[in-house]
Formats: C-alpha cells, structure tokens, sequence
C-alpha cells in the first residue's frame, strides 16, 4: 500500500515537472509581454509582470506591421482551408470511389509527393512562382497552398474505410456522381472534415517557409513571416523582448483557442498519424 | 499503359503552361525603356533606424510633391535578400542602397544601371568613395553618404570607474590598462562587433589589412593581421572586450547606451541610434587607439543604386540627384548621424558637429571595404572565425580566409 | 454485374473532374518546381532574368562535385552543415523519442487522474508557430535570460547560448587537458579537419535542440498513448500473475508491443530532423561561427543571399536524397509492421 502510494507520488511529481517544464515557457511569454524592457531584462523569470504595462502591446498595433501581417494570415487562412477541404475531399473521394483511367497512377503519385520535404521545395517554388509572373503576389501566397498531398490521403483513407451502400443505393435511385458526393458523401465524412480543417488551419496560419520564398513586399506579409522579420531585425532595432514576445503571443491565440475547442480531433490526427505511418 | 498517356498529359500541360509565364523578363537589357512622364519610384533602404527611414521618407515626399511624382520608401529588413530575390523576379525597386561590399556582385551580373558614369557633378563626390562604386572602369553609383568607426566612451561609467580624460587610450597598450581598470571596478570595458567591418580597424592599425590595396590578393596570413588578430584576442580572453551577443545586444551600439560596456567602436549611425534609444546616456567620442604603425580605422559607404530593369530610370537618377545635393545630405546628417559624401559639403558639416571631429578625422585615414564579387560567402566565412576568435587560432582564421578569398578572386 | 457497370459507367469524367483541381495545384507547385530546379541545379544562373533561356550557362554536375569533391568554400560549409545537422538528429531524435514513451507510461498509468489535462499540457507546444515558439525561447535562452537565472539557482553559470561557438565535445575534452590535437587538426576527410568533425553541437545548437525536443515530444507521446491502449490488459496481468515486477513487466511485455511505434517514431524523427530550417532562421542564422548552419538553411542563404542559385538547388537535391532514403526506410518498416 505505501508503495502504491509512493510511485502514485511520484507520478504526479514527475508529471507536474514536466507540466511546468512545456506550459512554464508560455507562462513566462504571457508575463514579458507585459513587462516594460527593463523589468523582463532584470526578472525574465517572475510571473508577474511589476509594473504592469502594455506599453508593448500598443507599439506592436502602431509601431509594427501586425495589423497588416493579421490581416493577411486571415485572409491566408480562411482561403488555404477552404480550398484545402474542398479540394482535399473531392480528390479524396474520386481516389477512393470513382473508377477512372489513371487513378493508381495519380495515388502513387500523391504517394511519392507526400515523401517531398517541404524544406527542400524553398528554391523551387520560388523559380516556378517566378516563372508564371505570380512572386510577390497574394495568388503567389494562396494558391500553391491550397491542395496538400498529406489532406488527399487522410480523405482517401477516410472514404476507404465507409461502406459502400449508402452511395449505391442512391446510385441506383439515379443521382449522379456529384448529387451523390454533395449531398450523401460530405455529410457522412463530418469527423473527417473536421479534422482536415483543423489541420489546414493550423498549418497555414503558421506557415513559414512559403512566404520566405513568396512575396518580400511587407505589405503581404503574413504573421510568421512578419514576426520572423521583427526578431531577425536590422540594426538598430534593439532586442525589444516584451513588444516581440506580445506579437508571438497574438499569433498563438488563435491556434490555442482551435487547440482547446477541438482537442480530441487533434490527438485523433497524431495518433491515426500512428497507424497510418 | 492509359494511366502512362494521362501522365504525359498532364506534363504537357504543366509545361505548357509554364511556358505561356510572363514572370521572367527574358532579357536583361533593352527591354526596359526609361518612359517619361509621372513616375511611380520604388526606393528600397537599409535603414539604420527609424531616425533614417523617417528622414528618407520625408524628403522622398517632398520631392515626389515638387516633380509630380510618387515614390514610396520600402524600408527593408535584410535588404541583401529582399533585394535578391527582387531582382531574381524581374521585379527590383528602381532605386535601392548599395552596400560597398556588396556593390561588385550587383554590378557584375548586370543589375545595376552606371547611371553615375555620364552624371553632371560626379566629381563633387569624394575620389575614394567613387572608386568604391567604380566596376570595370564605370562609375556606377553614388554615395549617399558615408562613415568611419571611432571609439564611443561613456562618460558616467569613466567617473564611475574613477577614470579621467587622461584615462583615454590612443594607443592599443592604453587601451589594455586603461580597460583593466575598468574591468576592475566591475565593468565590462569595451564592447566590439564580432565581425570584419570592425575589427578589421586592428588590423589596419597594424598596418595590415584583408586584401592587398588594388583589391586583388588576399593578404589575411601577415604578421601584421596575426598581431592585431593576437591582440584583440587577448582582450576578448581577459574579459576587456566582449562580443554584443556576449552582452545580451544585437550589436555594439545597443550594449553602450544600455550601459553594459565603457567603451564601443562603432560608427557615426551610432548617434543616431543612441539619441532615439537612449536618449539620457553621456557620451564622448574619440578617434580609435593608435597600433603599432599608427591611426587606422574603417569607412563605410552605400550608393543610390538604380536598377537596370526599372521603368523609370530618368526619374530615379533625378530622384538620387535630389536626394545628394549638398543641402540634403547635411539635411540628412543632422537627422541620422552620417557624414556627407560631397566635397562641397564638408566644411559646413565640420562646422555644424564640432563632436564629430574624431569621425572626420577617421576619414583621413580610413581604409575602405573589400570591394570585389563573389566574396560575400568567403567574407561571411571570416566573420564565422572572427566570432570563434575567442578560443581559435588566429593565424588559422587568416589562412582560412586567404584560401578562400584566392579561390573567389583567382576565378 | 451488367447493372453496376451500367451505373458506374460515368464516372470518367466525373473522376477527372473531381481530382483536377488538386492535380493541378499539386503538379504546378510541387512537380514542376522540382523539375525547374533540378535544371537551374545544372546551371550556374545568378539570379538575373530567366533560367530557362540558352544565355544562363550550363554546369552539368559542377555544383554537385562541388559539395563533394573540390577542395573550397563550397565543400566546407556544406559539411559543416551536415556535421551540424549530423549532430543535432544525434541528439534530438533519442532524447525525443525517450522522453516522449516516459511521458506516456507516466500518463497512460491507470492509478493517476488528471490523464487529460497533462496530455494536452505537453501536446500543446506542438501546434504553436515554430515561429513565435522561437521568439520565446531565443528570450529564454538569452545570456540574462530565464535558463541562466535558474542554472544560477544552481549555483551554475549559464553560458552564453547563442553566442558561444564551442562544440560540447570540445569543451568536455578541453576539461581534460585536450584541446586541438595536432594529429586530428592536421587531417581530415571532405575538407574539415578530424578535429572540427569530432566538435559535437555547439552550446548554440544546444539551445535549438532543446527547443525542437520540447515541441514534438507532445505529438509523439500522444502516438505512443495511442499504441498503450492497444496493449492487451491480459498480456499485462498474466505477467504479473507471473510475479514480474514493474521494470520486468515494462521491459518483457510492454516495451515489446510498443516496437513497432518506436520504430515509427524514430524513423518519423529522423525525415523530421533533417529538415530543421524555421528555428535557425528565426534564432541563429547559421551562427556563431557557422555552428548552427544546416543544409536546409544553407541553401536557402546560397541562393538567396549569395545569388548562387544552382549551387543552392544542388544542395536541396542532396538533402532531398538523404530524405527519401530515410522515408523509404520508414515506409518499408511500416509495411512489414502491417504484414
């Protein structure tokens, strides 16, 4: 009994630890971005923000681009999830359902796209947004964006695993594939919608690497690529920490309040990441 | 064997549509006429501050206002790639800084426009400054302006340390006391950028420096450069300089005005910079300590560059005209600091910053930046080792950047 | 038979109609790039005008040999890179992998509530921006910063993170008497000396490895949670009734049920690992002293900085091959998982 009793003590210790260890850092985030400079320089570590400030808060909205980066990332964000769904589970489905010339050959494909390191497509996207005269331009921000090879398989793999009838069934009442897809199909694949937004969400609103290579005119900057440039700063731009650490912060409220609301389907997503592989 | 023709399909499509892309310029010369009428400039600045980009923007207004133009200043964060890229796009902003070090690889592959070469007044400009934007015999840009490095003292923490002006070094065994008893009473003493740009000074103090004098032979592995190198070394081991990093600063500059160091070498935008961040702090500035072979220090100088692709060439070589008149770059040294880069120019501003007598005297004798293309790597190589110079070799750091340097300048 | 065919005998167009956009999107900016890209690696086009006209002069495999073969500037920071990143996957994908299954035993034990909110405790850090998470720890790791002012609760003090070039390895020899052996400065393999290769990640990578271990732990901890509730609780009791204790059972019954995740997630770490490009830009920049430079931001900063953009691409291609190999490994595992 005293050993169960022990180990259960020091489970929670362990546990608390590590609670601290991965929450303490946005603890510190949330403290600083209120702090004046000197303060976060003397006591990065205090919790408590003496004075109180949001000195910080007020130079990122007049001082910085970041009413302009939100306003972007929005935009971004709200189209990329759109097209991603959409596209992501029309081609998911035809991959799944539909018989037609050339679908093993468009999976394997997909197959191989999947394998493709994002990092390693920074100097190709740049060459080919040059080439169709679209660098430096909200199209050259959006739409190489808008379908994901990860998204068409996650849909394929979903549509694999619904039977069948419903759809026949309305097949032979004679609706055509689209009535079929539009009014039977999409209804049905609600959890896996769901999951696919909160991943096109999440992933486009912190995309970085892409508008790296996209645009350079700040006024198309999105919220990493603007936060990126603040703390990468020229000369001159001082270290800052609070104003830095409160535009990271505004950029993480969204994707927290997504992550609390709908948290179930992002562990079902890391964890069908297990068996899917 | 279907699925294989729908595949060969599709990449006729793709090709084709990529060939129809109207993105790429397909050729650098000629397609771009200089069109008169009102223009719409885009300058792409470095700025060093806020001080800077408020002045530019100000005259950029007033000018566009008086010639009927527009113009927008685009200030750039990291104006090397931002401008890259630009120029890859066939989209540059038709006027932009050019960085001296940076000046040979725009203007070896054709980016720039030798607007300077056929320009009324060029000769108004300083002969040293000039031959930093002179490629292949063509003068192609001018000088906004220009700066040298000098040693920035902060006098409360020189009391507080119980030193007087007695107390400051002009030659590098002053400075090595003079910093012990700084560092004595708890204060870091010198903090000094952990690049080439400021610790070349050392080696010009030497009578060394990175390159031969015509620019052409890598002359890093001398016994000069190893002294200056072996110096500064023995400073950073003893804790009598130290790195901004080290400081918790993202350069020199901002560990001075946060009191974390006596001393700083930078150069004239340091004022500038001091006066907007921290506008309490007390300071002198003196000409750099003396090294074995004399007074050395560094210059700095960026052009107006004008793109060879722009639009609006007419207007912008008017625009740079605008902006480098003698009474707009005394304009603009009174708002950030710098020294003008016209002849004309220099007794007004010798007369108007009376404080600035260690930068102008730094002009006397500065040496200028290495000017050659293709360097850049094998320069960002040396600040690579000047920044482990702490516990390297510094013989080892010279022979690395000769041998590069041979290798970028041999080919 | 003939009815079905029958029904499903419109489905062409329809099939083509529903993957088109997503083809199209795919081919135009994943496809096509590649291809331009493996062209512009065999040129040497500096970033004026098109690459795709006969002036840009062609370089056959120039700046591949480059990487490998020619003595120069090119050759060193490629493999100062992959040093770098050599040691950075070294560290990231064990100490991530370990603690990711600790933290899951731990959370997964029955005797223990609260399972949910410790879950989403360490899961949280891996949907943030890599961007703005970087913001935070370059703050935390700043030399007055937080990780220094508790390390000198400690009574230890902090180094200067992100300023510090020495390798660990360098600095524990050093502690020794060791420091630059001429015989392992004098010789080396692919341009860097044995010395150099032998450094270990600077105290600056430290930093970085620190920060990418603390954001995924919480994914792969959640797919290791995912693989415990799938152990047979018979498996468990019968060991138990066999008398084994925790370390016994933990090693002979669970750990062996978990093999198939572990490989998943290493694998999964690995093709991640060498792919760390948001956290250098954001944090380092390849510095001090090229410590933290890895082949991902190595050819970004060659084509975008230095205008060369065929040698850029070339080492894209290079890190591109090491990925696949390690991607082909992680599917191959899985498929003989799933057989």
């Amino acid at each position: 009994m005293i050993r169960t009793l022990a180990s259960r003590f020091l489970g929670y210790a362990i546990l608390i630890f590590f609670a601290l260890v991965f929450l303490y850092p946005f603890v510190i985030q949330i403290a600083n971005s209120f702090k004046t400079e000197a303060n976060a320089a003397d006591n990065p570590l205090s919790p408590i923000p003496s004075p109180f400030v949001t000195d910080s808060l007020v130079r990122i909205f007049e001082g910085t681009g970041f009413p302009t980066w939100l306003g972007n990332s929005v935009l971004v964000t709200v189209v990329v999830t759109i097209g991603r769904v959409a596209f992501a589970s029309m081609a998911g489905y035809a991959l799944s359902r539909l018989r037609f010339p050339g679908r093993r050959a468009l999976f394997a494909g997909l197959l191989a796209l999947m394998a493709v390191p994002p990092v390693v497509l920074l100097i190709p996207k740049f060459l080919v947004l040059n080439q169709l005269g679209m660098y430096n331009s909200y199209a050259g921000l959006i739409v190489p964006l808008l379908a994901d090879a990860t998204g068409i398989f996650v849909m394929k793999q979903f549509f694999d695993s619904v039977p069948v009838s419903v759809e026949e069934a309305a097949r032979i009442d004679g609706a055509g594939s689209f009535r079929i897809f539009w009014s039977v199909v999409l209804p049905m694949a609600k959890p896996a919608l769901i999951t696919l937004t909160i991943l096109s969400f999440t992933g486009s609103w912190n995309e970085f690497p892409h508008t790296l290579v996209s645009v350079q005119d700040p006024g198309l900057f999105t919220l990493p690529r603007g936060l990126a440039d603040l703390v990468s700063g020229s000369l001159g731009a001082g270290t800052q920490y609070p104003l830095k650490l409160g535009a990271a912060l505004l950029a993480t409220i969204p994707v927290a309040i997504i992550f609390v609301i709908f948290q179930r389907y992002f562990v079902r997503d890391a964890s069908a990441g297990a068996d899917k592989g | 064997m279907r699925s294989k023709l729908c595949g060969a399909t599709l990449a006729a499509v793709l090709i084709a549509t990529s060939a129809c892309g109207s993105g790429f310029d397909d050729n650098g010369s000629g397609t771009s006429q200089s069109s008169s009428g009102p223009a719409d400039l885009k300058i792409m600045i470095a700025s060093s501050g806020d001080a800077e980009t408020k002045a530019v923007r100000d005259a950029t207004a007033q000018w566009a206002t008086s010639s009927g133009n527009k113009a927008e200043v685009i200030p750039a964060q990291d104006i090397v790639q931002q401008l890259g890229q630009a120029l890859a796009g066939s989209t540059p902003p038709d006027v932009f800084y050019v960085d001296a070090a940076r000046f040979a690889d725009y203007a070896s592959v054709g980016a720039l426009e030798p607007y300077a070469q056929d320009m009324q007044g060029v000769d108004a400009f300083l002969p040293n400054l000039r031959q930093s934007f002179t490629y292949e015999g063509k003068v192609y840009c001018v000088p906004k302006d220009t700066s040298t490095l000098a040693l920035q003292i902060n006098t409360d923490l020189w009391t507080k340390a119980g030193l007087t002006d007695a107390d400051i070094p002009t030659t590098w065994d002053q400075l090595r006391s003079t910093s012990e008893k700084i560092k004595a009473k708890g204060i870091t003493p010198l903090a000094i950028g952990d690049t080439r740009d400021r610790i070349g000074a050392f080696l010009v103090q030497a009578g060394g420096y990175w390159v031969s004098a015509d620019g052409k032979q890598a002359t890093g592995d001398t016994p000069p450069n190893v002294e200056a190198l072996t110096y500064v070394q023995s400073l950073l081991k003893d804790g009598l300089a130290k790195y901004p990093k080290a400081l918790d600063a993202g350069w020199a500059g901002e560990a001075f005005g946060k009191g974390k160091a006596a001393m700083a070498i930078e150069g004239n935008w340091i004022k500038g910079a001091l006066s907007a961040d921290f506008p309490t702090i007390k300071y002198t500035v003196k000409e750099l300590p003396a090294g074995p072979k004399g007074k050395g220090t560094l210059s700095f100088t960026q052009c107006w560059g004008v793109a060879a692709k722009s639009k609006f060439k007419q207007q912008a070589v008017a625009f740079v005209q605008a902006m480098t008149t003698a009474d707009q770059q005394l304009s603009f040294s009174k708002s950030f600091g710098v020294m003008p880069s016209r002849q004309d120019a220099q007794a007004t501003y010798q007369q108007q910053n009376p404080d600035d007598a260690a930068f102008v005297a730094g002009a006397q004798y500065a040496q200028g930046p290495v000017n050659a293309p293709k360097m850049d790597s094998v320069l960002a190589d040396l600040d690579a080792g000047l920044q482990g110079l702490q516990n390297g070799r510094p013989a080892t750091v010279l022979q690395r950047f000769d041998k590069n340097a041979k290798t970028a300048l041999g080919g | 038979m003939f009815s079905r065919k029958g029904i499903r005998g419109n489905e062409q167009p329809a099939g083509w109609l529903f993957v088109a956009p997503a083809v199209l999107i795919l081919g135009l900016f994943m496809l096509l790039p590649i291809l331009m890209a493996l062209w512009v690696s065999l040129t040497r086009w500096n970033g004026q005008g098109s690459p795709f006209t006969g002036d840009v002069p062609f370089a056959g495999l120039d700046n591949y040999t480059r990487l490998f073969t020619d003595e120069g500037l090119a050759r060193q920071d490629f493999m100062t890179s992959i040093r770098n990143n050599a040691y950075y996957v070294f560290f990231v994908v064990p100490i991530q992998t370990v603690l990711a299954l600790g933290l899951a035993l731990i959370v997964n034990n029955r005797l223990l509530k609260g399972k949910g909110f410790f879950r989403t405790a360490f899961y949280f850090p891996s949907v943030t921006s890599s961007v703005a998470i970087s913001v935070v720890f370059l703050f935390m790791f700043a030399n007055g910063g937080a990780i220094n002012a508790i390390l000198a609760v400690f009574g230890i003090e902090g180094p200067q993170w992100f300023s510090d070039p020495r390798g660990l390895l360098h600095i524990v020899l050093s502690k020794f008497g060791v420091s630059s052996p001429s015989p392992l400065v004098d010789h080396g393999v692919f341009g860097l000396s044995w010395w150099d290769w032998l450094s270990g990640p600077s105290v600056a990578m430290c930093a970085i490895i620190s920060l990418v271990v603390w954001t995924t732990s919480g994914t792969f901890m959640v797919m290791f949670l995912a693989a415990l509730q799938n152990v047979p609780v018979q498996l468990e009791e019968a060991g138990r009734i066999d008398g084994a204790n925790r370390w016994q059972l933990l090693r002979h019954v669970i750990l062996p049920q978990l093999r198939p995740t572990t490989f998943l997630v290493v694998t999964l770490g690995l093709i991640g690992t060498w792919q760390v490009f948001d956290q250098i830009y954001v944090m380092s920049q390849g510095n001090p002293a090229k410590t933290t430079l890895t082949p991902a931001f190595l050819s970004y900063r060659t084509a975008f900085r230095d205008f060369d953009y065929g040698s850029g691409a070339a080492i894209s291609f290079v890190l591109f091959l090491i990925i696949v190999l390690l991607t082909l490994l992680q599917r191959r595992i899985t498929r003989e998982r799933d057989s």
